[in-house]
């Protein structure tokens, strides 16, 4: 969606193809939602980049916090002023945020709250595949589950209006395939956001000391009664088909939902389908009715057991004979990874003991001798990334045995051949406290790779520790000016805001100094001797280091040239190449290919960063370095 | 039309997103249900990047199911191989010829494989195959970039087309900055002939 202005339009009835984060936008449009604050994250960026690109439109403030903790501190604090607010992030953005939020569902908030979580089955952009459902259940937070961009736009809304009922932050949560899918949302009308708040002081309800915590966490438990009976009466739960099959009866939610409709129809099997959208608190009467109704049951959902375990307890009290089919015990369906049709499919039909109509078994097999000998095409670092340089120059300095201690960017895939520069990734900022840890106990030189974006986030509190406990390590701060792997956001280095208005930079060698590091460089990573000589002198210290690499990130930099209209004057390899590989060996770009033996420069990816006439022993590489 | 699919499959940077979104759109201006399903964040970079779009009334789930595509549109050869479990075999497989290597084949010092071998491959699956020469077209049209486009017109100019030619159209006034529609537009045709006037390379 190039113009993003048409989520705008105040067209009820307009029919239009969004991305389930898209929708979301939209629905905070509609809300009247007046704070939109985020930490980019895949699957959930779209939704902050959707309202940055018509904030000032709408009438909303919008922006990308320093991380995640923080952007919900915002929206809460805001919402405690009677202002709706929104926050998104990423599923594992929501353990930065857990602190403030396990809380803040104590105090409560005035205007609607709504907190975003994007889960990520199967890992597509994640370190892990956690189900944040069972964030509802730890917080005691109302959660709703949209399976599709309409329901992700109309759950919006009604996340706002449960929010307010019950004075409760609410969990918006969906996964990958309703974050990055498209689907028909029909348009309902906007609401115009509301700014303006008033604080009313109230220590009893804003103020957790444990005197007027304790009795806060009662109140906590009395409006989840009251979410339960929102829950039993929710258009979201609903029996959405009813079969003529009654041996069965099948509960779903979110995307495994869409698998469970389309897979029972290719099976034939025309059970009672009982679709949860709200999610927590279940609706418990209506759950034990429908286990009385059938023999068996079918649970389908999407990572953990979340539904079964909790719809066993309920059986307990309702239909105690019942038959329950899920992933616990009876492993019909995985656990790990995201589902599919094929996947649920699988599983219903072992269950209900029908003939699958397709034979996956043939595909596979047939597909299996094609797949053979096809070369894998992981996620690379693009031809003119700077990070590549910054790589290459820390490898060829501290070498194979130094340990590489990276973090969450585009920077982690340089652990791939052939930089192979990263060793231990864990989570946001925790390259730099794991690294510290690390060059404790070993003899080897240790360093934290990290990006800008994630220096801000959650990079600081681990560098002021090495400053003040002296650990040797260096951290690397790859400072390609943007948070690239997201999108391109803005952060606190950028001197932009989400509000597209200008704001003054923070840099990050003079927060390294405020921090008390001593030795702290800025080198430009292209310029590979100079960085050499940095590195050297870093490493023959006893305390920390910070080194910050600093060149725009490649596709900024392409982006900009075609703005400009100028053409890139690809690198041209000469005849004094001898094919030794040691660029394509060292450096691993996509635009270096090899035909017949021979190096060859592809034109269409190529942009002229100089890197592999840098590396070339025989000056065999020319470039017209551009800036 | 009970249900129509397509796979779109190719590296990250070929515009598969942009085409898939074209196809979506065209078939909502038409009034049709329809889901389409994207990858973002580090699965794209310069990785393999596979879109589905799916088309029909009761369509809910965002992805194909294995041996269910009834187009295959392969922006890249290897990628269209790496994407074939999904074809039917009935499925019309429309391919670039336009290699992209990867990064290991040139590591390793491994060939790519002929485009004699690559099409033998997909027999296994559908003997339907149309070879689109979509990087030389699309140079033609005036931009590199605007392969994905010759690909939805050489689509166009087949029978399995979901969606008319006028909402293509519209779909790409909507999706397209102002500057770039008229290079779109005749890559689109340039697609489009190319397949109705047999110049396609099998």
């Amino acid at each position: 969606m190039p113009d993003l202005h048409v989520l705008l339009q105040d067209k009820p009835g307009k029919h239009v193809l969004l991305l389930g984060n898209e929708a979301i936008a939209r629905g905070i449009l509609e809300a009247g939602i007046g704070i939109v604050t985020t930490y980019p994250g895949t699957p959930a960026s779209e939704i902050g980049d959707s309202i940055s690109e018509i904030a000032k439109d709408a009438g909303i403030y919008m922006e990308y916090s320093t991380n995640e903790i923080v952007a919900t501190e915002v929206a809460g604090g805001a919402a405690n002023c009677g202002v709706r607010a929104l926050t998104a992030m990423k599923h594992v953005g929501l353990n930065v945020a857990s602190d403030f939020v396990m809380t803040l569902a104590y105090a409560g908030v005035r205007g609607g709250l709504v907190i975003v979580t994007a889960d990520d089955p199967e890992c597509y952009s994640s370190q892990n595949e956690q189900d944040n459902r069972f964030y509802a259940l730890l917080s005691n937070l109302p959660c709703l589950e949209p399976s599709n961009s309409q329901e992700a736009k109309d759950m919006t809304i009604s996340a706002i209006e449960i929010s307010e009922k019950l004075e409760l932050p609410v969990l918006l949560r969906t996964t990958t395939r309703v974050s990055h899918t498209r689907g028909p949302v029909v348009y309902s009308r906007v609401t115009k956001p509301n700014l303006k708040g008033e604080f009313i002081k109230d220590v009893k309800r804003l103020v957790m000391v444990p005197a007027n915590s304790r009795p806060k966490h009662g109140v906590l438990l009395r409006k989840m009664e009251k979410a339960k009976e929102i829950s039993e009466t929710s258009p979201y739960n609903i029996v959405v088909h009813e079969g003529k099959n009654k041996e069965f009866g099948v509960i779903s939610s979110s995307s495994a939902y869409n698998y469970t409709v389309e897979a029972a129809d290719l099976l034939g099997l025309d059970a009672d389908i009982l679709k949860l959208g709200m999610t927590h608190p279940l609706p418990e009467k209506m759950i034990g009715e429908f286990l009385k109704k059938h023999e068996k049951i079918i649970i389908v959902e999407e990572l953990e057991p979340y539904l079964e375990m909790q719809i066993k307890a309920v059986a307990k009290d309702y239909a105690p004979n019942v038959e329950i089919n899920g992933k616990m015990s009876k492993q019909y369906f995985p656990r790990e990874g995201e589902l599919s049709t094929r996947a649920v499919a699988m599983g219903l039909a072992k269950i209900t003991s029908r003939k699958l109509p397709i034979d996956f078994g043939k595909i596979d097999e047939n597909f299996a001798e094609v797949a053979r000998d096809l070369p894998p095409r992981p996620p690379i670092l693009c031809a003119g990334c700077p990070h590549r340089a910054s790589l290459y120059v820390m490898k060829k300095v501290a070498g194979e045995n130094a340990v590489y201690s990276t973090d969450i960017g585009c920077y982690a895939l340089g652990c791939a051949p052939p930089l192979r520069a990263g060793d231990i990734m864990t989570c946001m900022g925790a390259s730099i406290g794991t690294a510290e840890g690390i060059s404790k106990v070993i003899s080897q030189n240790t360093l934290a790779i990290i990006g800008d974006s994630t220096f801000f986030h959650a990079g600081i509190p681990g560098l002021i520790n090495a400053v003040y406990n002296n650990h040797k390590v260096i951290v690397a701060v790859l400072d390609n000016l943007t948070t690239a792997m997201t999108g391109h956001q803005p952060h606190p280095g950028t001197g932009m805001t989400g509000m597209h208005t200008p704001s003054e930079r923070i840099l990050i060698e003079k927060v390294a100094e405020g921090c008390g590091v001593k030795y702290v460089k800025v080198v430009d990573p292209f310029k590979i001797k100079e960085a050499e000589a940095v590195l050297k002198e870093a490493l023959a210290r006893t305390g920390p280091s910070v080194i910050v690499f600093r060149a725009p990130c490649a596709l900024m930099v392409v982006r900009e040239r075609r703005r400009k209209g100028a053409e890139i004057v690809v690198c041209k390899i000469t005849d004094k190449c001898t094919n030794c590989m040691a660029c394509v060996k060292l450096l691993g770009c996509p635009a270096l290919i090899v035909e017949d033996g021979k190096v060859e420069i592809n034109e269409a990816l190529c942009v002229a960063c100089g890197l592999c006439a840098s590396v070339c022993p025989y000056n065999a590489v020319e470039c017209a370095k551009m800036d | 039309m009970k249900e129509f699919n397509v796979v779109l499959a190719g590296v990250g940077g070929q515009g598969i997103l942009l085409a898939a979104e074209v196809l979506g759109t065209a078939a909502i201006k038409e009034g049709l249900n329809v889901r389409v399903s994207e990858l973002h964040g580090m699965a794209q970079r310069g990785g393999a990047v596979v879109s589905n779009v799916r088309i029909g009334e009761k369509v809910l789930a965002a992805t194909v199911l294995e041996g269910h595509a009834d187009v295959l549109l392969g922006f890249e050869p290897l990628e269209t191989l790496r994407s074939l479990k999904f074809a039917s075999e009935k499925a019309l497989v429309i391919m670039s010829d336009e290699k992209i290597p990867p990064t290991e084949l040139a590591a390793k010092m491994m060939k790519y494989p002929s485009m004699e071998e690559i099409v033998e491959k997909i027999h296994r699956f559908t003997k339907n195959v149309i070879i689109v020469e979509a990087a030389k077209l699309a140079k033609k049209a005036g931009n590199i970039l605007t392969q994905n486009i010759v690909l939805i017109g050489a689509l166009a100019a087949t029978e399995k087309m979901p969606v008319k030619t006028e909402s293509v159209m519209e779909a790409l006034r909507e999706l397209v900055p102002p500057k770039h529609l008229d290079i779109n537009v005749k890559a689109f045709k340039l697609g489009y002939e190319c397949v109705k006037k047999g110049k396609t390379k099998l």
